[in-house]
């Protein structure tokens, strides 16, 4: 595989950064996260941290090097989030179950497919134009969907932070999977938290990302947005992907996978600013780790079965 | 009467493992035996803290409180160092873990099933001492799955003739991996170490940066004393106070091998670079020697007897 990638996570006008990207791939396969944890509730940082840890464990155990089914892989990785958040307020007797939103996307033998419950927002650029994007799962969405007001209205609606579906909420989330889509050479992904959609719409943002370097520019969309957002600026984050090589700079910054060994990854998570690691140390087991455990002991049990 | 754990009922259907009986209840667990699809017999161990009471009735493990399940999730975590340790090792002597699931909210590991009885069985029933061969024999091959464990860079730390159990023919299997393992954890009053006195050596009472092979090697010849004393040596602790371990040597001279009996003494070092340092140097040293036969003498019983009431 190659392609270029970038990550940034800014806190905006806010105390705390909430929100949390992550990537990782394997030779084969490439996985993007944004999680943006809800405030008001318990815990928003720790439910975005959660919710993209655990994504990016499961890659790890999954992708070897390929996803068997990606689809089902995000599905999976959403539902088991949610049931993590719910066992990690448990064991701490928290009041309320901390809350996040979700983006995941895929990307492999050529084809990206997505899921994501919430606001956060995926938008796939061909040529400067939208070819893919997740539709929220918000009030005002679902007002725009009725035709009760048009999509200009959304960014400034005083509804517009209500979303009837999260992971960590008290029913079971909805997951919107996006089709499997091939793929071309110049491609662009956008992952963002509605801290950036929200002051940058998404031609604005095609202007900005499609016939530029991306490591070039992506950083000046994101000083743009930050400053927009201004003294009520919420957390803002955004993970771009140009696929392909890289054409349009001499730089050499495209990410070339094929020379990963098998089994290897190459992960960035923001790990900063956590207010899990502290309590990490000590933490107990949750649902998924233990999960996680009894599968690997099943897979060492097999393995040195004669 | 103190309120306990309950066991899982016979003929109860734990996936595709059908109960038979419960076979043996330690700090951490209940053993039962069990049959596979097949009808074959297995082994399932249970992951239940007895401190923790966690199941009155039925068969859903519940922690009633949020400390109760924090000590019952932490504690969760040495059985599946267990495991993790034992789904390495595939060798004749050490136990064969065969399945590994979850249900009734709780963790349970699938051995294979041996048919026998354990070392501390055979000692507690003889009535005459065990006799040389008989040790060798035992110890030679508990060895070779030792130094197995050792090779996967783990340490057993709980040796004792309750964890060794001898098939039908004689052979032994190392049993019950990860109790000590608790050792290992602090600040978790509820799920307190569990040393057996007598075969823990003394590092892991007071100095567990200094834990290694040797001392699993202390636990083997704490295990070897017992077979010819029919009781544990001294605690390792109360030996650092005031040591009143009386040498293998000493008590045994003449009805048992110099070599065997040096052997234990060596064993038995408190400090753990006087012992042997590995399971093969133990291994060498007592390979290859045959057992001096000699028969006994009215001194030597004497002698025997007296030591024994002493030690006991």
């Amino acid at each position: 595989m190659r392609f270029t990638i970038f990550q940034e996570s800014r806190k905006g006008s806010r105390k705390v950064n909430q929100d949390r990207i992550a990537y990782t791939y394997s030779r084969d396969t490439l996985l993007l996260v944004v999680a943006d944890g809800m405030g008001g509730h318990a815990g928003g940082e720790i439910a975005a941290q959660i919710a993209a840890r655990l994504f990016i464990e499961r890659f790890q155990q999954e992708a070897k090097p390929v996803l068997k089914s990606p689809l089902k892989f995000l599905q999976d990785s959403m539902l088991r989030a949610h049931a993590a958040l719910g066992s990690y307020a448990n064991q701490f007797s928290m009041l309320e179950t901390p809350r996040t939103t979700c983006v995941a996307c895929v990307v492999q033998a050529g084809h990206a497919y997505w899921a994501h419950v919430g606001d956060s927002r995926l938008y796939l650029y061909r040529q400067g134009g939208i070819i893919g994007q997740t539709k929220d799962h918000s009030k005002v969405q679902y007002l725009v969907d009725q035709g009760i007001i048009g999509a200009d209205e959304v960014a400034m609606h005083p509804d517009r932070n209500k979303i009837f579906s999260c992971l960590g909420g008290l029913v079971d989330p909805v997951i919107d999977l996006g089709k499997r889509t091939p793929l071309r050479n110049g491609d662009v992904i956008v992952m963002c938290s509605d801290g950036l959609w929200s002051v940058l719409s998404k031609e604005e943002m095609s202007t900005w990302l499609t016939s530029t370097p991306i490591l070039k520019t992506a950083p000046q969309m994101m000083a743009e947005a930050e400053k927009r957002g201004g003294s009520e600026g919420d957390n803002l984050s955004a993970i771009v992907v140009r696929w392909g090589p890289e054409t349009l700079t001499d730089e050499p910054s495209t990410t070339i996978t094929e020379t990963l060994g098998l089994g290897q990854f190459e992960t960035q998570i923001d790990r900063t600013l956590t207010l899990t690691d502290r309590k990490g140390a000590q933490r107990d087991l949750s649902d998924d780790e233990i999960e996680h455990a009894i599968a690997e002991i099943q897979a060492t049990i097999q393995r040195y079965r004669r | 009467m103190a309120v306990t754990n309950q066991a899982l009922p016979g003929a109860y259907q734990l996936l595709n493992y059908r109960i038979d009986r419960q076979i043996s209840r330690g700090g951490f667990s209940i053993v039962y035996r069990a049959f596979d699809e097949m009808g074959a017999p297995v082994a399932i161990k249970e992951y239940l803290p007895s401190s923790l009471v966690l199941r009155t009735e039925g068969d859903i493990v519940r922690a009633s409180t949020a400390e109760n399940l924090t000590s019952f999730r932490y504690g969760m975590k040495c059985f599946f160092e267990e495991g993790r340790a034992l789904a390495k090792i595939n060798h004749p002597n050490v136990v064969r873990v065969l399945n590994f699931f979850r249900a009734n909210e709780t963790v349970y590991m699938v051995m294979r099933y041996e048919r026998g009885r354990t070392l501390q069985q055979q000692i507690q029933m003889r009535q005459d001492q065990m006799s040389e061969r008989l040790v060798r024999h035992v110890f030679m091959h508990l060895l070779n799955g030792l130094r197995e464990v050792h090779t996967h860079k783990l340490l057993h730390l709980d040796i004792k003739p309750a964890n060794i159990y001898l098939r039908t023919d004689g052979t032994p299997v190392l049993l019950d991996f990860g109790a000590a393992r608790q050792t290992l954890t602090t600040n978790r009053p509820k799920l307190a170490p569990m040393y057996t006195p007598g075969f823990a050596a003394p590092e892991q009472y007071r100095d567990p940066d200094r834990l290694g092979p040797w001392t699993d090697v202390y636990g083997v010849g704490a295990s070897m004393f017992a077979c010819l004393a029919a009781f544990a040596p001294q605690a390792a602790d109360a030996r650092i106070q005031e040591d009143h371990l009386v040498s293998a040597k000493k008590i045994w001279s003449g009805q048992y091998s110099d070599n065997v009996l040096e052997v234990i003494d060596w064993c038995l070092r408190l400090d753990p670079l006087e012992r042997p340092q590995s399971v093969f140097a133990l291994q060498k040293a007592i390979r290859d020697i045959p057992p001096k036969k000699r028969k006994l003498t009215f001194f030597d019983a004497l002698k025997r007897k007296l030591f024994s009431e002493l030690g006991a």
